[in-house]
């Protein structure tokens, strides 16, 4: 059997348009976006189109649109960006924010800025009403993910960007996972910063955005020759904001039907291992998730060998354990969501992508099960 | 007869040349590397075996091999069953062998229970020893044939319903051997120096883990009386934890001759030196034994090892029970350490081992 590509939440393939539109600017439009010259005039033509063909998508102005070396850092910008401007000012997030949004909120909080962490109730949804007490006294900002990543749980964005406005407080989402799967504009939500990423939906590793509303202001991280408006030094990457453009660009122009097709086959995989895994528990079933992403636990299961059984077999999938040498602490999403330890440890995320098959489910229906049985049998021994 | 095989790859080149024979021969080998301690908190070269270095190196070796890499997390049973192990011995006043408790636990034991869940039959190491058969045909563990790099030794704690699961690929080759083959498959760690030091003591130095784990005020690490056989005290030491039994000892101070770290008592804190005549003994008991064969009895002649660099001695077993086997060595015995291991042979067969007790 041909290995199964079961975490597109992780990255995505590089589309074929995406490497065609990129591969003049890592030709013959080298030049440097700064410079006076026709070189750098090119370069920074490409540049801005990149730019305002992002913006168009979200419903913001170009000059609202600045360029970042990644999801990461975008989120690193919105949150410490804002914390610096306003030092001492509490920084809010939820609990299950990217760790690039948590350990960013950390720092902060280093830095003298006290932290309020927004509970999510079972589901993983955040619990809207526990921002009304954390916006006196003001926060610098205030940060809530579009989606979350490991179990696809879509968050109350308009609320809680509606009450933050209420309260002129500036608010941040991650959409890193969202974008190019649910709708979102900024000019229908009154989001004040958002990140996303290439990666996630068919363009390059190395390039992401944080849009900026006119009127909101940050601190820079990276410091240097005043780019991307001040915000975000250093020569740009022009390739990656051109494969960045068309690929959110493509993605925005499939999304309805892929996120139907996939959707659909993420229900179909969902029942039948629910079906066959005795005792199965399906993170996040009561919210409403991203089409692509299923989260299920295997109790009984022994954690850490879960994923490599499943590599072994020949499909790629994730959890949430961190640590980069191998470690098994469980989940932060589905401990704060409640779950016990024995149910978040054994955990695997199932996301889907543009080139996942029906034959592909097909297959991981008919394996997933008995190695489970396999697994559980063993991990009692 | 092919099997699927879990191998454990600390990054070395033994192991490394293990799984490569091993792919050579056919199994379907998946390697692993074991990880006991969390590098995140180590400053400074990280060591080999179990450091963050040894999994990108077993990770570059299963690359060349083609072959999957897994990294585990051993870290709480390893912690509890050889770092604490290794604390509470030192603080007793004994000598422990960490690397006999690691295999004896977590090496072997924990590692088939993964290998089962990932549909392996057995479990392979780059271990200097070799698996045969006795005359019914049960799975018997040997020396290997290298004599200086044979490591049965540290194998006695092996429980023994792993025997019929386990490969050993370098039994049969010397280390000088091992390293041409590592060469001859361009191996990244055919040159690696080898692994001196205690996997989970970052430091080099095993005093820095008592001091982390006891404190440094413990009775184990502070000053307490030096005193003679005859119970004079003739001196002051720095905590007995520092000293090993046969340890050489200069004083000074008109003796005269060098004396000899003969033991320690944590009740009194005191540490024992004598000359050197006065380190040997021929009785010792050995206690937490496991048997590979049938048990040793009060009667038998056996072969035992007491240090791993030594050859086996002749000792006649004066009282055997459950628990503890009293040995009469044929010849005086130099530095017995308690908490060391007592390995008993039969020709190249470990029949079994403890760990050798403190005089009462």
């Amino acid at each position: 059997m041909e290995p199964i590509y079961l975490d597109y939440a992780a990255t995505t393939p590089v589309r074929p348009e995406v490497r065609e539109a990129m591969l003049p600017l890592l030709g013959e439009t080298f030049g440097n976006p700064s410079s006076v010259h026709r070189w750098g005039r090119d370069a920074k033509l490409k540049l801005e189109e990149a730019r305002a063909r992002i913006a168009a998508l979200l419903g913001a102005r170009p000059t609202e649109i600045i360029f970042t070396r990644g999801g990461t850092e975008s989120d690193n910008l919105a949150i410490l960006g804002r914390s610096r401007h306003q030092r001492g000012a509490p920084v809010v997030c939820s609990a299950i924010e990217h760790r690039a949004v948590l350990k960013a909120a950390r720092a902060a909080a280093e830095e003298g800025a006290p932290l309020h962490l927004l509970p999510v109730d079972q589901d993983g949804v955040v619990v809207v009403d526990a921002l009304d007490e954390v916006l006196e006294p003001k926060p610098a900002v205030v940060s809530v993910m579009w989606a979350n990543n490991e179990v696809g749980a879509v968050q109350p964005i308009r609320e809680l960007a509606e009450r933050s406005a209420g309260a002129r407080v500036v608010f941040h989402s991650d959409a890193v996972q969202a974008f190019g799967k649910l709708h979102i504009r900024v000019d229908e939500v009154p989001v004040d910063l958002l990140s996303i990423s290439a990666h996630k939906i068919g363009g390059p590793k190395g390039v992401g955005a944080l849009y900026v509303r006119k009127g909101v202001r940050l601190e820079p991280l990276i410091h240097g020759g005043g780019h991307e408006r001040g915000l975000r030094a250093g020569t740009e990457d022009v390739a990656g904001a051109v494969g960045f453009a068309v690929a959110a660009e493509l993605a925005h122009r499939e999304r309805e039907e892929q996120c139907e097709r996939l959707g659909r086959l993420r229900d179909r995989l969902q029942a039948a291992l629910v079906e066959r895994v005795p005792d199965l528990v399906v993170n996040a079933a009561g919210a409403e998730r991203l089409p692509t992403i299923l989260n299920v636990s295997v109790p009984g299961a022994n954690n850490e060998m879960l994923l490599v059984l499943l590599d072994l077999e020949g499909i790629a999938a994730s959890s949430g354990s961190a640590c980069s040498s191998g470690g098994v602490d469980p989940s932060h999403v589905l401990t704060t969501m409640g779950l016990p330890a024995e149910v978040a440890g054994p955990s695997v995320r199932l996301s889907l992508g543009r080139e996942t098959t029906e034959r592909e489910i097909d297959q991981v229906i008919e394996i997933f099960p008995p190695l489970m049985e396999r697994l559980r049998t063993m991990s009692g021994v | 007869m092919k099997r699927t095989v879990l191998v454990a790859m600390s990054g070395g080149v033994d192991s490394s040349v293990a799984a490569a024979l091993l792919v050579e021969q056919g199994h379907r080998v998946i390697g692993a590397t074991m990880k006991t301690f969390c590098y995140s908190e180590v400053d400074g070269p990280t060591q080999t075996c179990c450091g963050l270095d040894g999994i990108m190196d077993a990770r570059a070796v299963a690359d060349r091999l083609g072959i999957p890499h897994y990294v585990f997390d051993v870290e709480r049973d390893f912690t509890r069953d050889v770092i604490d192990d290794f604390v509470d011995e030192y603080a007793a006043g004994r000598t422990p062998n960490p690397c006999v408790r690691c295999n004896g636990n977590t090496k072997f034991r924990d590692l088939l229970k993964r290998g089962r869940m990932l549909g392996c039959d057995a479990i392979a190491t780059g271990h200097y020893a070799r698996m045969g058969e006795d005359e019914f045909g049960n799975p018997v563990l040997l020396r290997g044939v290298d004599r200086q790099k044979d490591q049965a030794y540290f194998l006695w704690g092996l429980p023994t319903e792993l025997l019929p699961r386990l490969l050993f690929p370098l039994g049969e080759l010397t280390k000088p051997e091992v390293r041409e083959r590592a060469r001859a498959l361009g191996l990244t760690t055919a040159e690696k120096p080898e692994s001196q030091e205690i996997c989970f003591v970052p430091t080099g130095n095993y005093v820095d883990v008592l001091e982390a784990r006891l404190g440094s005020d413990h009775a184990a690490l502070t000053p307490g009386p030096l005193v003679s056989t005859s119970g004079e005290r003739i001196g002051t030491h720095d905590g007995y934890a520092r000293y090993t039994v046969g340890q050489r000892r200069g004083i000074g101070g008109g003796h005269g001759r060098r004396l000899y770290v003969i033991g320690a008592r944590p009740e009194t804190r005191e540490v024992v030196v004598g000359t050197l005549e006065e380190t040997y003994r021929r009785e010792l008991s050995v206690g937490d034994l496991n048997w590979l064969a049938s048990p040793a009895r009060e009667g038998d002649v056996v072969e035992v090892q007491i240090r791993h660099r030594a050859e086996a001695a002749t000792a006649r077993v004066v009282d055997a029970t459950g628990e503890r086997v009293t040995l009469c060595f044929h010849e005086p015995q130099r530095a017995v350490a308690p908490g060391q291991s007592a390995v008993f042979f039969s020709g190249d067969v470990v029949l079994g081992g403890g760990r050798i007790e403190r005089d009462a």
